[in-house]
Order: structure tokens, then C-alpha cells, then sequence
């Protein structure tokens, strides 16, 4: 699985099946700061990802 | 030969939306959240686009700290209302059109009166929860709501339109934690922009909007991308509408 990170980077990780709030959790990301797409498309962070997914993790701005 | 149609203020636009487009503008009348950062953009590029009734709100007064991006307002504008300011920025840009400027804080009880009369939502705000008034009351009254928000070199924005496209709770389930965020003005001028573009295209009936996506920019890399957002049938926000 690819993470795109809001930083830019991407990280490759070897996931079989895992809830995308737990991936959050593990790479050390507040769920609330994030929303999150997997294969471009916005969902829950409750929704599962696996190996072939690529997510992105963006960071909700809220300035004005 | 130069025409009084070229000599007029809006020619340059009108090649691109018609005459007819021009007239729909001039008959729109919009409802600017904020006088900051973004509102300024939104409010100059509305103004001079002819918009033809502005109403602009905020509870603020001109701050030193706000005139690297707030362009609404000037030095010898600090201590005044925000509203008061861009009261007469925009009549200096734009004498042709009404603009009403007021000093209101948006809050439950007060954004139905404050939206009387109003077409579109312009999302010029500083924080999720005055957002998500204005997204409650897009789908409450069936206005098309422009959100933009930024940080730093970052930005999104997004077009919501009420029935046919997710709404911002729909994208953003809960607000992110209010901290001070960097603002820099340039940022403020591409999501601005963005807005106002998107509003002129709903109005002229132009294009392909920025619905059911939420576009990102930034800053840092020059570059920017989209992603899908869809409506949530589960949505509290949405669902009965």
C-alpha cells in the first residue's frame, strides 16, 4: 500500500487488510486533523485498505 | 473601431460570458462570510466582476498583523471595523454596484436573517463551526455555498450545491482543532480566486464546477491536486435534504 502523506512524501507500506484510523494511529497522525483518500476517493476513516490501495492524507486547513 | 461595448467596464469579460452572462452577475446578489484573508480576495474580484448586490460581514476591527494579506483594508484603516473598510474599498472598486457592508458576528440565530435576499454563499471564514452554520443553511434555503479555506501555502476549496452535490459536513465530518494558523496573502489569492471563478461560472451557467470534488492546493510544491467526495447518505447535515 502507498500513503501519500500531507508532508508530500509517500511511504510504501506492507499491509494485508487494516482500518485506516488504525494506519493513522500508527503513523503517529491525529485522525480529526486528516481526511483521508483511498484510490482518490474521500472515505471514512472507519473504511478498511489493503495492499493494493494507495491513500492520500490530507490535512483539513481552516484559515480564512 | 472601438465600440462603447469595448469602452465598457466589464468588455473583457463579457468575451468570455456574453453579454447575457454579464446581466445574470449584475442580478446575482452574494453573501460574503468574512472580511479577512480570503473575503478579501472574494469581495475585490466580486466587486469588479459586477456582482450586482454584495452583502460582506464581519464582527472584526483592522488589526496591524492582518495587512500582509488582507488587501481589503489599508494602514490608515487599523482600529477600524473590517466592515466599515471594506465598505469603502469596494465602492472605490466598483460605484456601480450596491454594497452593503455589516458588523454582525454569523451565529445560529442570527445567519437566516443575515442571508435575507441573498443568492450564494461565499465561505470566507476562519473556522469549522461558523462553516458548518453556513452549510446548514445552504441546504436550509437550497444556496450554493463556495468554501475555501487556507494555512500557510495550503489551501482547498470546494463547491457545495445543495441536492446535487456532498456537503461540507460530507467532506469534512467534524472540524479540525481551531489553533493560529500561518496565513500569507498570495495563498489567500489562489483560493480566493478560485471561489469567485466558481461563482461566476454557476451564475453564467459556464463550465463544469468544482462539485463532489475538494481541490487542494500547495503552495510549497506549486502543485495542485483533487479528490472525490461524495455524498454521505448518513450525513447529519444533508440526509433530509
Amino acid at each position: 500500500m502507498i500513503i501519500a502523506l500531507p508532508d508530500g512524501s509517500r511511504k510504501e507500506m506492507a499491509v494485508e487488510n487494516a482500518r485506516i484510523q488504525d494506519l493513522l494511529l500508527d503513523l503517529g497522525i491525529n485522525p480529526v486533523e486528516v481526511i483521508v483518500a483511498k484510490n482518490g476517493r474521500i472515505v471514512p476513516e472507519e473504511e478498511m485498505a489493503g495492499c493494493g490501495d494507495e491513500l492520500k492524507v490530507v490535512r483539513i486547513v481552516h484559515g480564512g | 473601431m472601438r465600440t462603447d461595448l469595448d469602452a465598457s467596464r466589464y468588455s473583457r469579460q463579457i468575451r468570455l460570458f456574453g453579454e447575457e452572462g454579464q446581466e445574470k452577475l449584475k442580478e446575482t446578489a452574494v453573501f460574503i462570510a468574512g472580511a479577512g484573508g480570503l473575503g478579501s480576495i472574494v469581495s475585490i474580484y466580486m466587486a469588479a466582476a459586477g456582482f450586482g448586490r454584495i452583502r460582506i460581514v464581519d464582527c472584526d476591527r483592522v488589526e496591524l498583523s492582518n495587512l500582509n494579506r488582507q488587501v481589503l483594508h489599508w494602514s490608515d484603516d487599523v482600529g477600524r471595523n473590517k466592515a466599515e473598510s471594506a465598505l469603502e474599498t469596494l465602492r472605490g472598486i466598483n460605484p456601480e454596484i450596491e454594497v452593503e457592508a455589516l458588523v454582525e458576528t454569523i451565529a445560529k440565530d442570527s445567519i437566516d436573517r443575515l442571508l435575507e435576499g441573498s443568492d450564494l454563499i461565499m465561505d470566507a471564514m476562519d473556522n469549522f463551526p461558523t462553516r458548518y452554520l453556513l452549510n446548514q443553511a445552504a441546504l436550509r434555503q437550497g444556496l450554493p455555498l463556495f468554501h475555501g479555506a487556507i494555512s500557510g501555502l495550503q489551501g482547498q476549496a470546494a463547491t457545495i450545491v445543495p441536492g446535487r452535490s456532498a456537503c461540507l459536513k460530507c467532506i469534512f465530518p467534524r472540524a479540525p482543532p481551531a489553533t493560529t494558523f500561518p496565513a500569507f496573502g498570495a495563498t489567500c489569492g489562489v483560493i480566493g480566486s478560485i471561489q469567485v471563478t466558481e461563482a461566476v461560472k454557476y451564475v453564467t451557467g459556464t463550465g463544469e464546477l468544482l462539485q463532489n470534488r475538494l481541490l487542494l492546493w500547495d503552495g510549497l510544491s506549486a502543485s495542485m491536486d483533487e479528490v472525490v467526495c461524495e455524498r454521505n447518505p448518513g450525513c447529519d447535515a444533508c440526509c433530509e435534504y
